[in-house]
């Protein structure tokens, strides 16, 4: 037991005096290892999705109910629940299914506010915040209140409704979970005359449009409830009926959380072999053909870091 | 200053623009993969200079430094998108 002990991880006459774990084809199984473990595991997942899967709890609830924490924490007035902006979200998230894509604006230049258009809420302002794949309600928002473009629209005073959908479908070959967060006021509260502003694209990761038309019309949202901070989120969710009001995910194993433990673990034991590798080349002053252990171990420790800022999912 | 620092503070370099711009690309996944890529790619062409400037430059070495930096990239893409 001593003797394989060493030999792999010790450098010593019977390994060429470097741990056998750090040969070069030690390092090329690893490669291999690890391209197998990524195919296995989205072949696993597809196969057997209750086992091995993406661990979700997104609901409309909590988001509204943070949404409106983080306003009134900064002195602004509660988003009001709309159900025909989140009709128009459901509409969006749907489209972006069927249609393959993951932007404001869809192949066919279809923008959000025709979304909103066409779920029937007139409004003088609207805005649309998006976000795929992640685990939890609080990681939706945390994400949008650390990017100054989405803040910006969650804090904006001038937004009086906030529709939500939650859907969870398959995008580019892979489950997706995706969180439509659509914003709107109706025109009684616009004092200024609407001007219409042209949102480019790329210009900004969450957008903000206003509807212009020569007749304002106040709009009454069909169903609306004022939600209240620190209030049982109960009677929000009898308001909302719809098919997109939430994604439960409980897998046996989830993904996320395997691959990161594997790859952090084995990233720990590479940096430890390493030094205790450099520790007794130096000591011993044994000359060989080979890498610098320093060199890999601060690249190894650099993607140690990098990878740990890495979270579960993406906005837009 | 000896020329084995100068080496290892351009790595340092190297490593911590590629940390600070990983980070800056936190929303965009891929990005970061081809931050991570490139760091891996100057992190390879850091060691064969490297090496190369000591006098030490051997197949074996260059070999090496490329596996260390493949096995960057299938870690990166195991958390990016698993």
């Amino acid at each position: 037991m001593e003797h394989f002990l060493r030999h792999f991880f010790v450098p010593h006459h019977s390994n060429n005096h470097r741990a056998k774990v750090l040969h070069i084809d030690s390092l090329l199984c690893y490669v291999l290892i690890f391209a197998i473990f990524n195919f296995g595991i989205r072949i696993a997942h597809r196969q057997f999705p209750n086992v091995l899967g993406y661990a979700t709890d997104i609901r409309v609830d909590q988001l509204l109910k943070e949404t409106n924490a983080q306003r009134q924490a900064a002195g602004l007035a509660p988003l009001t629940y709309n159900v025909t902006l989140s009709q128009a979200a459901a509409a969006k998230a749907q489209d972006m299914f069927a249609n393959k894509y993951w932007a404001h604006n869809s192949p066919q230049g279809k923008t959000p506010w025709m979304f909103i258009q066409a779920a029937g809420y007139k409004y003088t302002v609207a805005g649309e915040n998006l976000a795929k794949n992640f685990a939890t309600s609080q990681g939706v928002i945390d994400a949008w209140m650390a990017s100054p473009t989405h803040k910006d629209n969650i804090m904006k005073p001038s937004y009086r409704d906030i529709g939500f959908a939650i859907v969870n479908g398959v995008l580019a070959g892979e489950e997706t979970t995706l969180v439509v967060q659509m914003f709107g006021a109706g025109e009684a509260i616009v004092e200024a005359p609407p001007v219409k502003t042209v949102v480019p694209e790329q210009a900004a990761t969450s957008v903000i449009g206003v509807q212009s038309e020569e007749k304002p019309v106040a709009v009454e949202a069909p169903q609306e409830l004022v939600p209240v901070a620190g209030a049982n989120p109960t009677p929000i969710i009898n308001v909302i009926t719809n098919a997109f009001s939430s994604v439960l995910i409980t897998p046996k194993l989830n993904i996320p959380t395997l691959t990161r433990d594997i790859a952090f673990l084995f990233m720990g034991l590479l940096i430890g072999i390493l030094v205790i590798d450099g520790i007794v080349v130096s000591r011993k002053k044994i000359v060989r053909v080979a890498g610098h252990n320093l060199a890999h171990i601060l690249f190894f420790t650099a993607l140690f870091i990098a990878l740990s800022i890495v979270r579960r999912g993406t906005l837009l | 200053m000896k020329l084995k620092h100068v080496n290892f503070i351009v790595l340092l370099i190297i490593l911590i623009s590629g940390i600070w711009t990983f980070w800056g690309a936190q929303n965009d996944k891929v990005m970061q993969m081809y931050i991570g890529v490139a760091t891996a790619i100057a992190y390879v062409l850091w060691g064969i200079i490297y090496h190369s400037l000591e006098g030490d430059l051997h197949p074996k070495v260059v070999i090496e430094y490329c596996l260390v930096g493949a096995i960057a990239v299938v870690l990166l893409l195991t958390i990016l998108w698993t």
